[in-house]
């Protein structure tokens, strides 16, 4: 069975656009973070010649999509290596991520993993809220034949660290001197910076919803000498409770929408919101943080989307950025790993996000240019115009 | 989810007024019943363009298979008090049949089942399936029924389908593409929030649409549905996912 695209005008033909072999690299699962971020998909799919669909349009219709392809894409490596992929969409609506919508949700991602493993992927990234409703479970995902699924939040979890240290570097500070709150510290990417971190700070504190999880992430801590506090976060209390104390904050909980407040929060102090969605609220005010969002990486050796999505599907100010998640399946593609590298929860250790990184970093792929909602964050880099790409 | 609204006093003789509800039902039998008779027209003249004795055959046992749903429809409609008019010849009926029969002229059987079972079939089994969630009693009944069978047509036409695209994919594929943009254009006008073309020359008063929160419907949902049915049915046939998706895109709102 072919693998075509079509020119999005409906008068030309559809091409070919497979390699010889027929094989799909990598497949990216993923859905848009915001109403705004999936109008802008469909109207491009419309094209320029129909008026954009009006917002009540946009959202009687997208929760009717079933999950599919939308576009193919093409990463190449520093060292020469080539991969081809697909991004597919689970269409998920920007305002049913909660709970409430967990079976929808669930099977919305199935549904993207099965177009995945129909198109011969090799290896599949869950994007987003994908890995999170999943939990690093894969056998909740359909039978694979030879198609591997991983997480990507070993990568994730690398550019978080890696923007912290360079954003420590950037102010100035002394992370040996920080003390690091971690919102959302007992999920796979929260959990897996604090194992990274907590050696390097002074303090850690941990917050998160589940008790248990926090005192046996904690004592791992304690047990090898980190002063650690935990705070439950039923109705955000932890989070407000710790964001007076901590200088550097990595927000990295599954929220739905972007509700989080760290009201108090110390000035100068550095946060990284590293949610897909963003955890933080826009209206939040935290006037003398230093924001960034994390958890980004930048594909050097070039990117190619066909439909050409850039700017669409990855909106950035810096071209070819992407989640480190995604990245973690096309990083795996070009070394042609093809293995689950992140799988289950809490599973992420130091050891195993240096041998990621070493992997993304051997194929050119590297921490992405630190912004925030504001724009580029480091002086001296030039943010790329969209319509440059 | 069954409506509790019921159509009719349920003491016959008792109160020979009609329930409110029951002239959104009209409306809304009243498009089934002319969609089915469309496509018992539809059938009974791609019965013409077969040479096979077989397919010949099973055209003409469609084309009865959907006047039986039409008499369903009209049946549930005496059920509930209502006459249940037709009007093949309303504008957007009369499009969809005209296209049906370009391609008749063609003697194009493969299209004729694009036409009819892929784009035409998944917008009935999709809102019949709907309505039959919130249809009282046998009226519900009868069009869950009715998208049940109707589905099995879709089953049986797709796997002449898919031989056939096996065959050419590219070919195959822009056949699709090209009765896409025909047909399911004037689907998507008839499934849109409004009717801004005018009124549709069925409902038997204003546009039943805006009415239809009233037996717990709405033409978007309708539309949804349709416009799902449709995809998924076009995955199953084995075209590209991204392909199909802008398709759809680009039909009017």
């Amino acid at each position: 069975m072919g693998i075509s695209v079509a020119s999005l005008d409906g008068s030309e033909r559809i091409v070919d656009t497979r390699d010889q072999t027929g094989h799909v690299d990598f497949a990216l699962i993923g859905h848009q973070e915001s109403w705004r971020a999936a109008a802008d998909v469909l109207a491009f799919l419309r094209g320029p010649e129909h008026a954009p669909l009006p917002n009540n349009e946009i959202r009687d219709i997208l929760p009717w999509i079933p999950p599919r392809a939308v576009c193919h894409v093409e990463v190449g490596s520093k060292v020469g290596a080539k991969a081809r992929g697909i991004y597919i969409d689970s269409f998920i609506p920007p305002d049913r991520l909660d709970s409430a919508f967990l079976r929808d949700n669930l099977a919305r991602v199935r549904g993207a993993a099965q177009c995945a493993i129909n198109a011969g992927a090799r290896i599949v990234s869950l994007g987003g809220f994908s890995s999170i409703l999943i939990e690093g479970n894969f056998d909740l995902l359909p039978e694979k034949h030879d198609t591997v699924f991983t997480t990507g939040n070993t990568l994730t979890v690398a550019f978080i660290v890696r923007g912290i240290k360079k954003m420590c570097a950037l102010e100035g500070r002394d992370l040996r001197r920080s003390t690091l709150l971690i919102v959302g510290a007992t999920g796979d990417v929260g959990s897996g910076c604090a194992r990274c971190l907590a050696p390097l700070v002074k303090r850690v504190l941990l917050c998160a919803r589940n008790v248990e999880r926090l005192r046996r992430l904690a004592s791992e801590f304690e047990f090898k000498g980190v002063e650690v506090e935990i705070a439950t976060d039923s109705e955000q209390a932890g989070s407000q409770q710790f964001s007076t104390k901590a200088d550097l904050v990595i927000c990295a909980a599954s929220l739905a929408s972007p509700g989080l407040r760290l009201r108090g929060i110390a000035p100068g102090a550095i946060v990284c919101d590293a949610g897909y969605p963003k955890n933080l609220s826009p209206s939040a005010e935290m006037p003398d943080a230093k924001i960034f969002f994390g958890g980004l990486g930048q594909i050097t050796g070039g990117m190619r989307f066909t439909p050409n999505f850039h700017g669409i599907l990855n909106r950035h100010p810096f071209p070819d950025v992407v989640q480190g998640c995604l990245l973690e399946g096309i990083a795996l593609a070009l070394e042609r790993r093809f293995e689950p590298f992140s799988h289950g929860r809490g599973l992420i250790t130091p050891e195993r996000v240096e041998e990621m990184e070493t992997i993304a970093a051997r194929h050119g792929i590297h921490l992405a240019p630190l912004y925030n909602g504001d724009g580029p964050i480091e002086e001296g880099v030039h943010a790329a115009s969209q319509q440059e790409q | 989810m069954e409506s509790n609204v019921d159509l009719i006093c349920s003491m016959p003789g008792e109160c020979s007024a009609l329930s409110p509800t029951a002239l959104i039902w009209q409306d809304v039998l009243a498009q089934a019943m002319t969609g089915e008779l469309v496509a018992a027209m539809n059938y009974t003249t791609l019965a013409g363009i077969c040479d096979d004795p077989a397919e010949i055959a099973d055209a003409l046992e469609h084309a009865q298979s959907e006047e039986g749903h039409a008499a369903a429809f009209a049946a549930e409609g005496q059920r509930i008090g209502v006459p249940v008019p037709s009007n093949v010849e309303a504008k957007h009926w009369k499009r969809l049949r005209e296209a049906f029969m370009r391609r008749i002229a063609e003697r194009d059987f493969i299209g004729c089942l694009i036409v009819q079972e892929i784009m035409l079939e998944s917008f009935a089994v999709a809102s019949y399936a709907r309505v039959g969630r919130v249809g009282p009693g046998s009226l519900g009944k009868t069009f869950a029924a009715i998208a049940a069978e109707e589905e099995e047509h879709i089953e049986h036409a797709m796997a002449i389908l898919r031989a056939e695209r096996d065959l050419d994919t590219p070919r195959f594929d822009d056949k699709v593409r090209q009765l896409h943009f025909e047909v399911m254009t004037t689907l998507a006008e008839m499934l849109a929030r409004e009717c801004v073309h005018g009124h549709c020359e069925v409902c038997h008063g204003n546009c039943v649409k805006p009415s239809l929160f009233g037996i717990s419907l709405s033409a978007a949902e309708l539309r949804g549905a349709s416009l799902q049915q449709y995809l998924r049915t076009l995955d199953k046939l084995g075209l590209p996912g991204e392909v199909t998706l802008a398709w759809v895109s680009q039909l009017p709102v």
